[in-house]
């Protein structure tokens, strides 16, 4: 095996390769070209995650929305909440762009491994943070309608379809849509996020972990 | 970026084009895959070019940048058509160069590096090319010891495809 090795090094190195050469131009063409790399694409799909939960309070409907959480009278807790996510969501974006600006195709090929794995994994726990804290919000919501003793004011636009519904039948009735709502959202959710990333790093992760085991 | 750099970049690039194009040839299969790695080396080269002070040579580091943005940062997934027909293009063997037996075996050989994995592949790439362990484990980031002990194993899974 040594010799048919020895023997595909001498053919290698004396090889042309048989593909057309690129002029000057082809290649000062393709040097403005976009990248297509899996950093740029980590990078697009992180600033979506950081932008899009928040701009969609944007949207009148969901601006409205909000009037619910004052009728069951959450909104004062809602706020501190938001306001503590908020300020993680910032160390966040910070540690992402700390490790994003370590990333350097001029490093080792493990350490280059590395540090992505160790950027995308910020943007992991972020998106697990957002998904625990749409829970609690959750779990905020459902206490509230446990707590409030007039729920049919609440929802005013319900008043008149539910006349006859008692009040206990309809707080559980609505406190169970807002929890299957809750626990769907965050089961799609997380699952588009784990599936994009899954597929974006599945061959950089065989790869990182074939380099890796060679460190006994 | 100034347009002496671009210019200085381009040439230099267009000079030692080969190496890329070995890289692109050892880990796509067809010549739009090949095209398009080129071309996202290309742009990762161009990108790093600016923090390369010349204290080494623009081959050598030409190496970490391919092979980086070959094994880690490409994302496409390699498309298994025409792969007969590229192959027998890009590693046509000059016949009047071997005998018969030679040129079978290299043929064979060919065939036998591409379808190791991709690390793999960089360490044959690598040592094909001439390089030494030192090299090669500075280039991937393990240590010389494990360059060697890798290699070992790489010969033998190479007999293991060549002789199955």
């Amino acid at each position: 095996m040594t010799d048919e090795l020895e023997l595909l090094k001498k053919d290698w190195q004396k090889k042309e390769f048989d593909v057309p050469k690129l002029s000057y131009d082809e290649i000062h063409k393709m040097i403005w070209k976009k990248s297509s790399s899996i950093v740029r694409w980590i990078l697009i799909i992180s600033i979506l995650e950081f932008t899009v939960p928040h701009l969609l309070y944007l949207l009148p409907s969901m601006r409205e929305g909000m009037e619910i959480y004052d009728n069951i009278g959450v909104s004062k807790y809602l706020v501190i909440l938001s306001g503590f996510t908020y300020l993680i969501a910032f160390y966040f974006i910070f540690q992402f762009y700390k490790r994003f600006k370590e990333i350097s195709v001029l490093d080792n090929s493990k350490n280059l491994m590395k540090k992505i794995i160790k950027t995308r994994k910020t943007v992991k726990y972020y998106v697990i943070f957002s998904l625990s804290m749409i829970m609690v919000t959750i779990i905020i919501m459902v206490i509230g309608v446990y707590l409030n003793d007039n729920i049919v004011n609440a929802f005013p636009e319900l008043k008149d379809s539910l006349t006859n519904i008692s009040p206990e039948k309809l707080k559980i009735t609505i406190m169970m849509s807002i929890g299957i709502f809750g626990v769907i959202l965050t089961l799609i959710m997380g699952g588009i996020y784990f599936l994009l990333y899954g597929l974006l790093l599945r061959k950089l992760k065989q790869n990182y972990s074939e380099l890796r085991n060679l460190t006994i | 970026m100034n347009k002496e750099l671009e210019h200085k970049f381009v040439t230099e690039l267009q000079d030692n084009q080969n190496i890329v194009h070995k890289v692109c040839t050892l880990y796509t299969n067809d010549r739009d895959s090949h095209n398009d790695l080129f071309q996202e080396i290309t742009i990762q080269l161009w990108k790093a070019y600016p923090k390369f002070r010349g204290d080494a040579k623009f081959s050598t580091w030409m190496y970490r940048v391919a092979l980086n943005t070959a094994i880690t940062l490409y994302r496409k997934q390699k498309r298994r058509i025409d792969t007969a027909d590229y192959e027998s293009v890009i590693f046509k063997i000059k016949a009047d160069e071997y005998d018969e037996t030679e040129e079978l075996q290299l043929k064979l050989m060919y065939k036998a590096v591409k379808q190791l994995n991709d690390v793999d592949k960089a360490l044959v790439f690598l040592y094909l090319e001439d390089k030494n362990y030192t090299e090669i484990s500075e280039t991937l980031g393990i240590s010389e010891v494990n360059a060697r002990v890798k290699m070992n194993r790489i010969k033998t899974k190479l007999r293991t495809i060549l002789n199955p």
